[in-house]
Formats: C-alpha cells, structure tokens, sequence
C-alpha cells in the first residue's frame, strides 16, 4: 500500500471521527431529552419511551440507517450524506444514552432524593446540584462505551455510500487488491480512535476520583 | 384481496431473508460462544502468557468495527486460495468477533464464581481438563445465561451487515425487493418488524431458559 | 411543640400506622422503639412527609402541616408550601445522607444557600460553625468518601442544623455504623440537649434512649402501645408486647 492511500485512509479516519463526534453531542442533546419522558408522570408518556428505545434498539444499525436515508427524500429533504449519516447516529445514540442516563438517575440512593426534599432545595437547584453532578459522575464508564459504540457504528454508513474510514478502504481494495494492508492499516485506525477514546474516559475517571468520588454508590 | 396476494407476491423473499438471518445467526451464535469457551480455556491453561494473549484479541477486536473482519475475509481468503461462500465468511467474521465478548462475560462469571469449587475438584483428583469440562464450564455457562442471551442478540443484528457481501438475509432481501419494485419504505418497514420480531423471540426463549435452568440448580 | 393526632396509613391495604397519637414538647426528646415493622420509621417519614398518610393531622407550634382542609375535603398543600414546611425540620438518615461529590463544607452551606437564599460567604461561614459544633471544624474541605461513617453522620448532623430547625428527626442514626465510630455520634447528640431543639429519634440503642430521652415510646402495630420516661418503659413495662420485646433485645 502506497503513501498516498494511507493519507487517504487517515483523511477518512478524520472524517469518522467527525461523524462521531456530532453524533454524540446530538445523541447526548436527544437522551436528555428522552431520559426526561422516562420518569414523566404520565404513564402514557413512559410508555412511549420505552417502545422508542426498543425499536431503536431492536434493529440493526444499517436498517435504521436504510429507513432515515429512504425517508428524508420521502419527505422532500433533500440532505447531503453527512447530515442523513449523523441523523441516523444521533437517533441510534440517542436511545443508547437515554437509558445510561435513565440508569444512573435511578442510581441515586433514596437517602440522597429525601435529604435534598428534607433541605427543601427548590427544584433547580436540586437538579443542577444534586441530580445532575450525581448522574455526570455515575455515567461517566458507561457515557464513554457508548461513545466508542458510535465510532464503531459509523462504519455501517460505508454500506449506505457515506464516504468515511471503512468507505474508503474498501475503495482503495477494490482499486488495489491489497486486502490485508489496506484492512490491517483502517483497523488500526479505528482501534486508535476507540482506544483513545476509551483511555481518555478512564483518565477523567482517576480525575474525578481524586476529587471526590466516580461510578455508583458502593 | 390485497394482503394474500401481497404475501403469494412478496412472501418467499421475505422467507427467504427471514431464514437465511435465523441459520445464520444461529450458526455463528453457536460458534462464538464455543469460540468464547475456548479462548477462557486459553487464558485459564495458559499461565503466564494465556492471559495476555487474550486480553490482546479482545482488545483488538473491542476497538474496530465488525465490518473489517467481514471485509478481510471475504476479500482476503480468495487471495490465500480460500475459495469460501459468502456466508461462511461472514459467519467467521461474526464469531471471530463476537467471541471475544463471549470471552469477556465467561471470564465475569467465572470471577464471581466460588472459586472454593473449582479447587475442590481439583483436589478429589480430577484432571484439570475434566475439571474444565465438567466443573467449571458448566456453572459458568449458567450463570453468564443473560449476559449471552443479550450477545445473541447482538449477533442477530450483526448478521445484517452481512448484506454488504450479499449473503441470503432479510436486509439483503430488503435491499432486493426495493431494486425490483421500486417500493423503497415498505420493504425496509417489513424488514424492520422482522428483526424486531426476532429479537423479541430471542429474549423469550433466553428468559425461559434462565428460568428453566434456575429451578434446577 | 409537635402534635400528632390520629395518624392513619396503609401501604398498598396493610394497614402501617392505626391512628397514632403523639405531643413532643419544646425542648423535648422522645425516643421511638419497636420491631421491625411496628411502625415507628413510617410514623417519623410522615412527620417530615416524606410518606404521605391518610387520615390524621400534624401540627408544628400550632400550624397544621402537609394538608389543609377545605370545604371539599382534604388536599395536599403546594410543593413550595411543603418546602418551606420542611426547612423547620431537619433529617438525618442510616445513612447514603451526604452528597458524595461536595466537600463537607459544602453540603452543610447547601441548604442555607440554596433554600433559605443565603450569600454564598454567610452560608459558608454558617458551615464552618456548625461543622467546627460537632467537632470536624478541620475536615471542613474533605469528600465524604475520605470521612468514616462516624464522621460522615456528624457532618449530617451538622448539616440538618445549619437550617436551624425546630426539630430534628434521626432514623436509627447509629444502626449502620461500626461500634467503634457509635460513641462520637452518640455524643454529638447530647450535646444538642442543651439547644432550643426537639428531637424524635427511632432507635435501636436502649442504653442511648435511656440515657438521652425525656420520653419513650414504644410502638406496636402500627400504635403507640405505652409511652413514658425511660425507667417506666425499661424497668416496669406493662404493655406485654414491650415485655416480650425487652427480653428479646437484652
């Protein structure tokens, strides 16, 4: 393999990593949300979050991919790849975080609800003081996981004709026959990307630690 | 009427994905986790260096996408002189892959185990493969039930990417029928269901099986 | 003083509490004592209505608390009504009290600052006070994590406090902790006899309810089956449930 389609493949890793990236920022934005609708007071309401997340979820990543780019053109949207790529993403992360974070507010010991109630903290301050920092510090592991599951996704978009690592690795094979290094060379590129990814996260966990305390109530 | 001649219409092409995606990941299914059990009896028998070895495989495979075994395969065996179908390949693909979770969960287990049991086995006299074979790795199956029944499940997803080398399975059959009739959302909203489907029927016969093996215990 | 008239409570059908009646006087400690599921932990939870009741009233100085009653019946008061309800009283826990991820300091300015609006200077140096009262005025920068179980309930004490109010509410404060760490908590606790403060504690530790309590109660399915000073209720119990529950516990 030559130079050229190594730089290539380090350009399209680029690119993963940018598809990643918004996905997670939006897919965070939509399992706030989500998470919100979880604990709703309406019944009605929960239930549609859980048949939400398990459709979602049910599904392969490239079939959900295949409904939102056939949809968006249904639709009369006409959006570039990137944009239908990190919508299909963001959805499928979305429901992901949704639950993480669903998990980590019922983390929270009953003791902790009652003692703010006890304290009479008004709502806001209950949840930017008390809910929010508990639930930051009790998904962080699981946060990260998800965030490595969405760079390891993007490669499904390859197969719907977004240009992006896997995308272009298979064009260079198909151009140059060099199967194993062509292969050998991307997937050391996403394991860069993933591990990098997954270090980080445990980096700010040992941070964390020292300043208090990370991961659920013992 | 409409709804029997859309199934005589539609209905083989459907079955067709429908029981390419159930053998398939029935077979790697079956194969990842056999590959699992022996990768924790290489990082049990191995001593020193059994460990590492598979700490790397799973580390390996943890950080890249599935679609590079399945594209490394298909593609690379043809140059080795490996002339294998499609769905062999990406059957290996998945079990390569999917088996380095498997390892994962059995080591959990094996961890949380009594390992007072293992060593009394040890010490009546039997050999550590027997032990192996007959203590260990049951106990540990059992308990990791859950945990693999949601691997399964992540195997059956998996097996639609295995369209990208045109294997026999319902994405495969959905992206077919879009080509043919031009009906792009339907094919992929029945496909959809299908999978759904599935996966609901996965984790039923899981729970029943968890429960079933609980009484016995 | 706190007035309990009547309090009537089901959990899901099962009867918890048949009508309970209860006076703590200014000033006054009374201990709640029974088996498990007498009770006595749901009796104190509705006092501070972290559970709601059915039937009855609780009054605080004369102010009738958690509900009002209208011409068509009974109906909660509003949730800012019921915060401001529960500042007057403070609460500790078994235990899981403390935020894990504020410093002592900050947990015990939490509640001045954010409850009662106080500056963020004035709420920190109330901390200090209050932490420096039950003795950990030099752990007022560590994380619970880095505190021992004694310790992380003073602080809790502390905490409850701060917001300076008529009564405190201690759930089996003691339960949790190694014996060890038992002694420093116990004498926190009687150092707030001398405060203007009213204490209801559930409790386990006979000895500690006997030597603190103005008054013990002893409750028994879901009643308060004899209540009096501590050497009636220890020494000459007539209840025969409480005798039975006194030979058990020695």
């Amino acid at each position: 393999m030559d130079g050229g389609s190594l730089l290539l493949l380090v350009r399209a890793a680029g690119v993963s990593l940018l598809l990643a990236v918004a996905a997670v920022v939006s897919g965070t934005g939509l399992g706030i949300a989500l998470a919100g609708l979880a604990f709703s007071g309406l019944a009605i309401v929960r239930a549609i979050y859980r048949a939400w997340v398990y459709v979602v979820r049910g599904m392969p990543v490239l079939v959900l991919a295949l409904l939102v780019f056939y949809a968006l053109p249904a639709m009369d949207l006409q959006t570039g790849p990137y944009v239908a790529g990190v919508l299909v993403l963001a959805i499928y992360v979305g429901a992901l975080f949704a639950e993480v974070f669903r998990g980590g507010v019922l983390a929270i010991p009953r003791a902790q609800w009652e003692s703010a109630k006890s304290l009479g903290l008004p709502p806001w301050a209950m949840l930017s003081k008390v809910v929010i920092p508990l639930v930051a510090r009790y998904t962080l592991a699981p946060y990260v996981n998800v965030c490595v599951m969405t760079v390891k996704a993007s490669s499904v978009l390859s197969i719907i004709g977004v240009w992006e690592l896997t995308f272009a690795a298979r064009e260079i094979i198909e151009r140059t026959l060099a199967v194993f290094t062509v292969l050998g060379a991307a997937g050391a590129l996403y394991f860069v990307l993933c591990f990098g990814i997954d270090r980080t996260g445990r980096w700010l966990e040992r941070r964390l630690m020292a300043r208090g305390f990370v991961g659920e109530p013992a | 009427m409409r709804l029997t001649s859309w199934f005589a219409t539609y209905g083989p092409s459907y079955l067709n994905g429908l029981v390419g995606t159930a053998l398939t990941a029935l077979g790697a299914s079956i194969g990842a986790i056999l590959w699992g059990c022996g990768l924790l009896l290489v990082r049990l028998a191995g001593r020193r260096w059994g460990s590492g070895v598979v700490d790397a495989y799973v580390q390996v495979f943890r950080n890249t996408p599935v679609l590079l075994p399945i594209y490394l395969i298909y593609f690379g065996f043809p140059l080795v002189g490996l002339s294998w179908p499609a769905v062999v390949c990406g059957g290996l693909a998945l079990v390569l892959q999917n088996g380095a979770y498997v390892s994962e969960i059995l080591r959990g287990s094996f961890k949380a185990i009594e390992r007072v049991q293992f060593d009394a086995a040890r010490s009546l006299g039997l050999s550590p493969w027997n032990t192996f074979r007959k203590i260990v790795l049951p106990q540990v199956l059992v308990y990791s039930l859950p945990a693999l029944g949601n691997q399964v499940i992540l195997v059956l997803k998996d097996t639609s990417l295995l369209s990208a080398i045109a294997v026999t399975e319902l994405t495969m059959q959905a992206k077919l029928l879009t080509e043919q009739t031009g009906a792009a959302y339907e094919a992929f909203l029945v496909v959809a269901l299908l999978y759904l489907a599935l996966v609901f029927g996965a984790e039923l016969a899981f729970r029943t099986a968890h429960r079933a093996l609980h009484w016995s215990r | 003083m706190i007035e309990v008239r009547g309090l009537k409570k089901a959990f899901g059908g099962i009867p918890v509490l048949r009508g309970v009646d209860l006076e703590v006087a200014d000033r006054e400690v009374v201990a709640l004592i029974g088996r498990s599921g007498c009770g006595k932990t749901t009796l104190l939870r509705c006092i501070n209505f972290l559970e709601e009741y059915s039937e009855g009233e609780i009054l605080l100085d004369g102010e009738p608390l958690w509900y009002r009653h209208g011409p068509r019946g009974r109906r909660r008061v509003s949730e800012a009504e019921a915060r401001r309800m529960r500042q007057r009283m403070g609460v500790v826990f078994q235990q899981y009290n403390l935020f894990p991820h504020m410093t002592a300091l900050e947990n015990v300015s939490l509640g001045p600052r954010y409850s009662q609006g106080l500056p963020r200077a004035e709420a920190e140096a109330l901390g200090r006070r209050f932490l420096e009262r039950v003795g950990l005025g030099d752990k007022l920068h560590a994380y619970p994590a880095q505190l021992s179980g004694g310790q992380q309930q003073r602080v809790a004490i502390a905490r409850a406090l701060a917001m300076r109010p008529r009564v405190l509410l201690l759930d089996e404060i003691t339960s949790a902790l190694d014996p060890e760490l038992v002694g420093e908590v116990e004498d926190v606790i009687r150092s707030l006899l001398a405060e203007p403060i009213m204490m209801i504690l559930v409790t386990h530790a006979l000895r500690f309810a006997r030597e603190i309590a103005h008054r013990i109660a002893y409750m028994s399915d879901g009643q308060i089956a004899e209540i009096g000073p501590p050497e009636q209720i220890l020494e000459s119990p007539r209840d025969p449930t409480l005798k039975e529950f006194l030979r058990r516990m020695r």
